[in-house]
């Protein structure tokens, strides 16, 4: 299809975009003792360029204490026959400070540049939300997950933004009962949103506190949204094979009502989908077994704390950040995943201590696949005191991004031995990097109408 | 106006003047000191010091469970002297602020205010107002 605004027409367009030569991540000094603000990180991922596999720019926020964490684009594919838009903005939330930064990347997609930033206190002050999250565009407008009220208490809800960056008030017209907050995906064509529930900012952002999970301070449940209606209708109670249910993702096939979530400290994979009496189903697909630590008197769950499906919803990719490994499903069929591919980086079995040479402190993370499914770029750090918990090292030796090779036809990764980003060398000490995305739009952000 | 003299052990001592009524963090920010911080209401523990002489009131921070408010935590970003009081400040404070949950659990009454379970001794917190 002919048309001039952002994104793709459909996913198997997408698929056979020119490959990605540079690519974002944030990388944060929150919490590492190094008082210096969090800054995005342009990585060269061009191997034909001679600064190839490093940090070629790095633009700095205007102050310290953000963390920050996810970000979104101010428009998909969700827009691509709005010829009035265009991918130019980057959405960085700070988590703790609750300030937007909308960053310019089209201008000089090599060095990114501010272009505004929405003040956390205006945000509370406006709509009483805090701990902001996962952004996605919405058509022409904007809406983010924010995990608290201005106080940081469950639930939180939506922030609506238009496309000018203008606060808009609250999305959503009710919450329902949902307890907690955390990601979100939709599927316009059988309107529906699907939410999950990591827990207030309260809870989470001082660190993990396991004790809490008995006492219902972390989710278990998955809410479905009549999209339009703004209003949760379904919810499930996934119960101790859904404990911290975070990343959801529905098939990028618009068509499709299968979707998928990571209940991080279950370790399992939970697909839904809707039956042919229209009736909204789950099961566990996935079950990530536990795994004895040879100093631990109790079995170490792997933590899934994020998934990812190719753009051709053959593959759905997972991190164990605590075992390790980074794994890939082929999902052709849905309900019976099968295990195509595995490679350990980090993590605290002592599998892969180090990668192309560089120590690993903390464990795959989180990870960007590139349009084509072929190039996996996975970061280390979760969330800074959740890091200091676990891998308290990563304060000297910080993140590392690496690249795993994947066979998108018959299957199998593989670490990439030329490529790595030791964020334990940065200028200013060792930083921390987090998620990933690319200009020209990725994996996990573009949405069909 | 009450004042306090604050002394931060861990910065060859130096010492600071601070009005009881305001919190800590931003009076010292003001005199230069340079803190990390992150949400500054009190819920997120980037900010945390260690108490090592003196008391605080901290009744609005939410972040700290009752081990760390008994290994000495305050949340500078809400806390306010109540006496001239000693800090360690910064990550080179934070031995004892993180632990490994699997390794190193906590008991009932080491969680959170709003679900730990009465402390079975009458060991207390020293220096530390708890209740309002």
């Amino acid at each position: 299809m002919e048309c001039c605004g952002p994104g793709y027409a459909s996913p198997s367009d997408a698929i056979k975009a020119p490959r990605e030569k540079l690519l974002y991540t944030i990388a944060i000094y929150t919490g590492t003792g190094i008082q210096k603000p969090d800054y995005l990180a342009t990585v060269d991922v061009d191997p034909d360029s001679p600064t190839y596999s490093q940090v070629i720019h790095r633009l700095e926020m205007p102050g310290i204490g953000d963390e920050l964490h996810h970000m979104g684009w101010n428009a998909c594919s969700s827009c691509f026959e709005d010829e009035n838009m265009s991918r130019k903005y980057l959405i960085l939330p700070g988590v703790r400070s609750n300030n937007l930064h909308i960053v310019d990347t089209a201008t000089d997609p090599r060095a990114p540049r501010l272009h505004k930033v929405i003040e956390g206190a205006q945000i509370k002050s406006q709509t009483n939300l805090s701990g902001p999250h996962t952004v996605h565009c919405l058509g022409s407008e904007i809406i983010i997950s924010m995990l608290g009220n201005a106080k940081g208490e469950a639930p939180g809800g939506y922030l609506h933004l238009d496309k000018e960056f203008e606060i808009q008030g609250r999305w959503e017209n009710s919450m329902g009962d949902i307890k907690f907050g955390y990601d979100f995906w939709y599927q316009p064509r059988h309107n529906v949103m699907v939410s999950s529930e990591w827990a207030a900012p309260n809870t989470f952002m001082p660190g993990f506190d396991l004790e809490e999970v008995g006492h219902l301070k972390y989710g278990r449940e998955l809410h479905f949204w009549d999209f339009e209606a703004r209003e949760p209708v379904e919810s499930f109670y996934l119960g101790e094979d859904g404990l911290l249910p975070l990343e959801v993702k529905f098939h990028h096939d618009p068509d499709s009502t299968h979707g998928f979530c990571g209940a991080a400290l279950s370790t399992n994979v939970i697909h839904w989908w809707k039956n042919d009496a229209g009736k909204w189903q789950w099961e566990k697909i996935i079950d990530v077994e536990n795994e004895q630590h040879p100093d631990w008197p109790i079995p170490l769950p792997g933590v899934m704390s994020a998934i990812l499906i190719s753009m051709d919803d053959k593959y759905l990719y997972l991190n164990n950040w605590l075992h390790g490994d980074m794994r890939q499903y082929d999902i052709s069929d849905p309900h019976n995943p099968v295990l195509t591919g595995q490679v350990f980086m980090g993590g605290l079995l002592g599998k892969a201590p180090s990668v192309n040479g560089v120590d690993v402190a903390g464990g795959p993370q989180m990870f960007q696949l590139s349009l084509d499914g072929k190039r996996l770029y996975v970061t280390t750090s979760l969330f800074s005191t959740w890091d200091n918990q676990f891998y308290p090292e990563i304060r000297e030796k910080g993140g590392v991004m690496v690249q795993i090779d994947c066979d998108p036809v018959n299957g199998g990764m593989k670490i990439n031995e030329d490529f790595i980003v030791d964020f334990g060398q940065e200028p200013n000490g060792p930083s921390r990097c987090h998620e990933a995305r690319y200009p020209g739009g990725d994996c996990t952000s573009d949405i069909w109408l | 106006m009450t004042t306090h003299t604050v002394t931060i052990a861990n910065r060859e001592s130096a010492t600071y003047q601070v009005n009881a009524r305001r919190p800590l963090l931003e009076q010292l920010r003001d005199q230069g000191v340079d803190l990390p911080y992150g949400c500054e209401y009190g819920g997120c523990i980037t900010c945390a010091a260690k108490l090592v002489e003196g008391e605080v009131d901290q009744r609005r921070q939410v972040a700290l469970n009752n081990r760390q408010i008994d290994n000495g935590y305050v949340i500078l970003c809400v806390a306010r002297a109540t006496s001239d009081i000693t800090l360690e400040i910064g990550v080179d404070s934070h031995d004892k602020l993180y632990r490994n949950p699997f390794l190193d659990p906590l008991k009932p009454h080491e969680l959170k205010a709003d679900i730990a379970m009465p402390q079975p001794s009458s060991s207390k917190a020293i220096g530390q107002e708890k209740e309002g």
